[in-house]
């Protein structure tokens, strides 16, 4: 019994303390961000493409819903690379998720169009 | 007997000590928060006024996920990125100060600007403390005023790392570079900084944690608690 009382406690502290789970989860996606902002080589192109397409296939957080930003991004990354097919799909299914996006991407579709 | 009394009081602790609050509650610190319900945020690149080069960009690639992580649309960064250059508008200094801030809405779609400053970055000489000093800004499109703003000196202990196991630490720290440490610093402090940030629409705390208390909006915390 004081066992279950002293686990409660510490898990109630704990829990109090550190955030509770997100609503996404991102992987190694931060550091991955910070290497090709920095160098933007070939090496740090493919770590953070493999980063979004963790986050869009397996979200381990609460929503279960690919977070904000990620398609668009990953097709942006696409386009750059030259599958202009594939980023504008990416791009699309942005605007579909969050119809907030329209704006923005509406323009950058516009953009690639030119 | 006696131990559980010490745990108890020592649990009591670590509750108290988790934050300091301010005497209004949510709704009266932000209240423009409640009222505009921002969804989507557009993040400028950090101005930074530290000695550190590097500080802009372990600030600017851990800002997305705290806010998403609150519940908010946050512009894709890297696609912002390249349009702000583009429309030369990557100098956050030429906006920061701006009454009117309607022309990030018309572009961007975005209802708030998060700015932030880096004012210091210090590396103790015993190298596992860094101590940050950072303001934040979130300013409305719609009106201009600030609707949520911290200034915070953070001091944050690089050698301890904040999860996973004793064996992974050990092996995550033969590997750790000096730049995963400092990504690490940024992440830290921007994640502390929007625990307080009123929550957003894809949260399912959205409009229901108005009576929590408030953080205080200038803070001075070391990090890992």
């Amino acid at each position: 019994m004081k066992k279950h009382i002293y686990i409660f406690i510490v898990a109630f502290a704990f829990y109090s303390c550190s955030a509770p789970k997100g609503l996404y989860s991102f992987d190694k996606y931060q550091k991955a961000s910070y290497n090709y902002l920095k160098k933007a080589d070939e090496k740090s192109i493919n770590e953070i493409m493999v980063q979004y397409q963790k986050i869009i296939s397996k979200q381990k957080g609460t929503r279960k819903v690919t977070p904000p930003g990620m398609f668009a991004d990953y097709g942006f990354f696409l386009i750059q690379r030259g599958d202009l097919k594939k980023g504008k799909e990416n791009l699309n299914k942005e605007i579909l998720l969050y119809p907030e996006s329209k704006i923005f991407i509406d323009r950058i579709l516009k953009l690639i169009e030119k | 007997m006696k131990q559980s009394i010490y745990l108890i009081l020592s649990a009591t602790l670590l509750i108290v000590g988790c934050g300091t609050t301010s005497k209004l509650n949510k709704a009266q610190a932000y209240k423009g928060m409640y009222e505009e319900k921002p969804l989507s945020v557009l993040i400028m690149p950090p101005i930074n006024r530290s000695t550190n080069v590097d500080a802009k960009e372990y600030f600017h690639t851990t800002l997305n996920v705290p806010i998403l992580n609150a519940g908010y649309y946050v512009i894709p960064p890297f696609l912002s990125m390249e349009i702000l250059k583009r429309e030369s508008a990557y100098d956050s200094e030429l906006f920061i100060e701006k009454p009117s801030l309607k022309i990030f809405n018309k572009i961007f779609g975005a209802d708030i600007i998060l700015f932030t400053k880096i004012n210091k970055w210090d590396k103790s000489s015993l190298a596992s403390r860094v101590t940050v000093e950072v303001e934040y800004i979130l300013k409305s499109t719609h009106t201009g005023e600030i609707l949520y703003s911290r200034k915070g000196t953070i001091s944050y202990n690089t050698s301890v790392s904040t999860g996973g196991s004793f064996l992974l630490n050990l092996a995550a720290s033969a590997i750790n570079t000096a730049a995963t440490k400092y990504v690490d610093v940024a992440k830290a402090a921007n994640n502390y900084i929007f625990t307080d940030l009123p929550k957003g629409k894809y949260s399912p705390m959205f409009g229901l944690d108005k009576a929590e208390m408030a953080g205080l909006k200038v803070i001075n915390v070391r990090l890992p608690k």
